[in-house]
């Protein structure tokens, strides 16, 4: 279980996860369209655009949620969708993803945090977690560890009803680590946060690259992708016209659609303004 | 014991009964027969229809409105057509004869299970899709399987389930139509209930114009549901 | 053997073949010891308390258990037909008849029985204070179309009700003759309530006669009326060839018990509220062949 503090070059995801081709639709409406990207460990891919332009789609179909109209998708450069139901949930445990929302279940902070460790076990080793849980209970390395990257090292007890919504996007990262795993997809995970907790989270991604984690953030904020990028996606209506190293992306990017984006110009479905 | 309790709770609170009009033995052995039928019939049920709940909740299939309409009728079902249907079932002639379930209670704990059925499927139901997807989704992007996701939507759903069980077990254990007919309210010679219930000991003394004791038996099993529904809440959280 | 003794001992078959193996011990070593009576009877039966008392001696002399279901008549003769039961106990004569012309019954034997009585108001319209005559009782009150409430349950108070209206070869039916469908306690309230005239049985008149204004019209054997209005009580056994997993051996020795002299001495001996409810009716020295088959039945019908 030292799995977390192994070395980056010890990653077993040599192949990175990538898409090749993607196209996926709903209700005969077009969401991606031929879109190509890949990710490797131990670097940050942004992928910006105007909300509803499908990055969340995009992170979906990477976590394996459906099978896309179009196109590859490839983990470790296996199409996860020739795979066994089996293999493919195999492979699938290797990523971790938060949400905008935190999602968390109704229980305590280190249930919500345990539970991706718990969903690995047999089932009778989940018996015997389930048995020593009633007669107190004991600490797992992993989840103290995990939420002391979020800084809530001593929160595990605590109802999750009783957190702020900022605490509670932070233990949904805690979640999202603390099994180890080799990808991290996050959507908007700091959109609804105020600076502070939008900076312990920023902290914790940079920590987990450098542990040789591979991460996909999905932002509609320049500044957060600037900060943490190493290279930006950006997709605007479905379509990704300019992927790149961050700073190319930013300051020369060959898209002019994609300048007009960062310069702002473009305006959101949602009506939200960022700058 | 329950009956022990209500009983001395009765003869303090109204000095006009002098002493308790029934015997012991037979409040207890009525009390235990309503409470192992019903407790089990409501137990049974609950491990068929948290499955269903989730089935007809989550899983596509042909039929499925068919399922739906089903338990939302199966909620009205008439207490006595259900005894006489269980009766048909396990009658001597029946089907189901060779079992020897006749007059037993554990025909009536089949009667009650199909009363209870869709009454805690139907409230399940509702607690169950209830659950917010993002909850479902975290669930599966943490690597869990189909079977890991369901017990999760089942946990969250827990209060809403909780209530639905409990009105199963009302509804089960406060009926008379079906437990009267597969049941036949039989009472051993000494006054031990076999297949009497506290509802079936009330029609009786109604039937017989004993109108003050059957209200006597039926404050008992008012404490009793009280008792029950207290215990599982207290269990639960406590919270609705 | 004489042909009375040989039929009594068929009746009481297990118990005389029982009794000769008793002989100082109360429990008997037969194959029916431990094992399960199912009885269905009437409620009003059932309710007396009777069934209980007699049930706790049988009990005790075979070492069995006796599960008494209280059933409707009707209910009771059908779970008899379904083989639900083993031994069933009523006092409807023309529906154990038809229990028994159908082939569900064998070994019937007169029980026991009480009375009905005629009530009414007091004005009595009709004018059968004291008759005789229970048939022109009740043509009596047809003619002048007194208020009358029937059971219109199928219950043995029902049964010898309609019995009586066939006899006065006149149908019942207009707006004096109301069919209530309830229990015998309703009907005597609803009749008192309408001034009306019913048929009951006595126990149930006398359980509630101080709130009643309806009095005794016509009376009952018991209190020297016409032998018409008696309420007798069968009890026969499910026929072993048409269910064969009834538990005929210890249907027979019920019955064997309840119509043995302690079986009639107890009967006899029950009372409530310092009254006597029943009279026994199974000892006889004079042969009584009408209670083996349906009334009237002879051999040359097939």
């Amino acid at each position: 279980m030292s799995g977390r503090l192994a070395r980056a070059d010890q990653r077993s995801l040599n192949d990175g996860i990538a898409v090749s081709n993607l196209s996926h639709g709903f209700d005969d409406a077009g969401v991606l369209e031929d879109v190509s990207l890949s990710v490797e460990s131990g670097e940050i891919l942004a992928v910006i655009g105007p909300s509803g332009t499908g990055k969340t789609t995009l992170l979906e179909l990477l976590a394996a949620f459906y099978r896309p109209d179009d196109g590859t998708v490839r983990i470790d450069g296996t199409d996860i969708w020739t795979l066994s139901e089996r293999d493919r949930l195999a492979t699938r445990r290797r990523l971790g993803m938060v949400f905008q929302e935190a999602n968390l279940f109704d229980a305590t902070v280190r249930r919500n945090v345990s539970y991706g460790l718990h969903v690995r076990r047999g089932w009778r080793e989940r018996l015997r977690e389930w048995r020593s849980r009633l007669f107190g209970g004991s600490r797992t390395p992993a989840v103290t560890e995990a939420l002391e990257a979020v800084g809530l090292g001593g929160a595990e007890n605590q109802a999750v009803a009783s957190l702020s919504g900022g605490e509670a996007q932070r233990v949904a990262f805690a979640r999202a680590l603390a099994y180890d795993p080799d990808f991290l997809l996050l959507d908007e995970p700091t959109s609804d946060l105020d600076p502070r907790n939008t900076a312990v989270i920023e902290e914790a991604v940079e920590t987990a690259r450098s542990r040789g984690l591979g991460v996909v953030v999905a932002t509609h904020d320049m500044h957060q992708a600037e900060r943490l990028a190493d290279r930006v996606a950006v997709l605007i209506e479905g379509r990704l016209i300019e992927v790149g190293p961050a700073e190319r992306v930013f300051t020369d990017p060959d898209d002019p659609r994609a300048q007009r984006f960062i310069d702002g110009e473009l305006v959101y479905s949602a009506g939200e303004n960022d700058d | 014991m329950i009956a022990t309790i209500a009983a001395e709770t009765f003869q303090a609170l109204d000095p006009a009964i002098m002493e308790f009009p029934f015997e012991r033995n037979y409040v207890e052995s009525i009390v235990y027969v309503s409470l192992y039928v019903s407790l089990t019939a409501v137990a049974l049920s609950t491990m068929v229809s948290l499955p269903i709940a989730m089935l007809v909740g989550f899983a596509e299939f042909p039929g499925k409105r068919f399922v739906i309409a089903l338990v939302n009728t199966g909620m009205g079902l008439p207490s006595v057509v259900v005894g006489l249907a269980v009766l048909f079932l396990v009658s001597n002639q029946g089907p189901l004869g060779t079992l020897d379930l006749v007059f037993t209670k554990e025909a009536m704990i089949i009667s009650q299970f199909v009363l209870a059925t869709p009454v805690i499927t139907g409230v399940s139901l509702a607690a169950v899709t209830g659950v917010e997807e993002g909850v479902r989704d975290a669930a599966y992007a943490m690597g869990g399987t189909r079977l890991d996701i369901a017990l999760v939507t089942i946990k969250e759903a827990r209060y809403g389930i909780v209530t639905g069980v409990l009105a199963g077990l009302g509804r089960a254990i406060s009926e008379v139509g079906s437990v009267l007919i597969v049941g036949g309210n039989i009472a051993g010679a000494d006054g031990t209930a076999i297949t009497r219930t506290l509802t079936t000991a009330i029609q009786l003394e109604a039937r017989q114009g004993r109108f003050e004791l059957a209200l006597v038996l039926g404050a008992i099993l008012l404490t009793l549901v009280l008792f029950v529904n207290a215990v599982v809440l207290r269990f639960g959280g406590g919270r609705i | 053997m004489h042909r009375r003794e040989f039929v009594a001992a068929l009746a009481s078959g297990g118990a005389v073949a029982v009794a000769g193996c008793s002989d100082t011990d109360e429990n008997v070593e037969v194959g029916i010891v431990g094992e399960t009576l199912t009885l269905t009877t009437t409620t009003s039966t059932y309710d007396t308390g009777l069934v209980d008392e007699v049930d706790a001696a049988f009990e005790d002399r075979y070492g069995v258990t006796v599960e008494a279901v209280s059933q409707g008549t009707g209910a009771a003769l059908e779970s008899a037909r379904r083989g639900d039961s083993d031994v069933v106990l009523v006092h409807a004569r023309s529906l154990e008849d038809e229990f028994l012309r159908e082939g569900y019954g064998v070994n019937r034997r007169d029980l026991m029985f009480n009375d009905f009585v005629i009530v009414g108001p007091e004005g009595d319209p009709a004018g059968i204070d004291g008759m005789e005559s229970v048939t022109d009782a009740f043509a009596a009150i047809a003619e002048s179309e007194s208020v009358f409430v029937s059971r219109g349950d199928s219950s043995g108070t029902h049964t010898k009700e309609l019995a009586i209206w066939e006899d006065t070869e006149s149908d019942p039916g207009g707006d004096w003759y109301r069919e209530a469908g309830s229990g015998m306690g309703q009907v005597l309230t609803q009749a008192d309530q309408s001034g009306a005239y019913t048929l009951a049985d006595r126990g149930t008149f006398i359980s509630m006669r101080s709130e009643l204004s309806i009095g005794i019209r016509v009376q009952g054997p018991i209190e020297g009326g016409p032998a018409l209005l008696a309420n007798p009580y069968g009890i026969a056994a499910v026929n072993p060839a048409v269910h064969e997993t009834v538990n005929y051996d210890l249907a027979l020795a019920y019955i064997g018990f309840l119509t043995s002299r302690e079986g009639q001495e107890l009967i006899e001996s029950y009372s409530v509220d310092g009254e006597q409810l029943f009279f026994p009716e199974a000892l006889s020295e004079d042969p009584n062949f009408q209670q083996y088959v349906p009334e009237g039945w002879r051999p040359e019908e097939e």
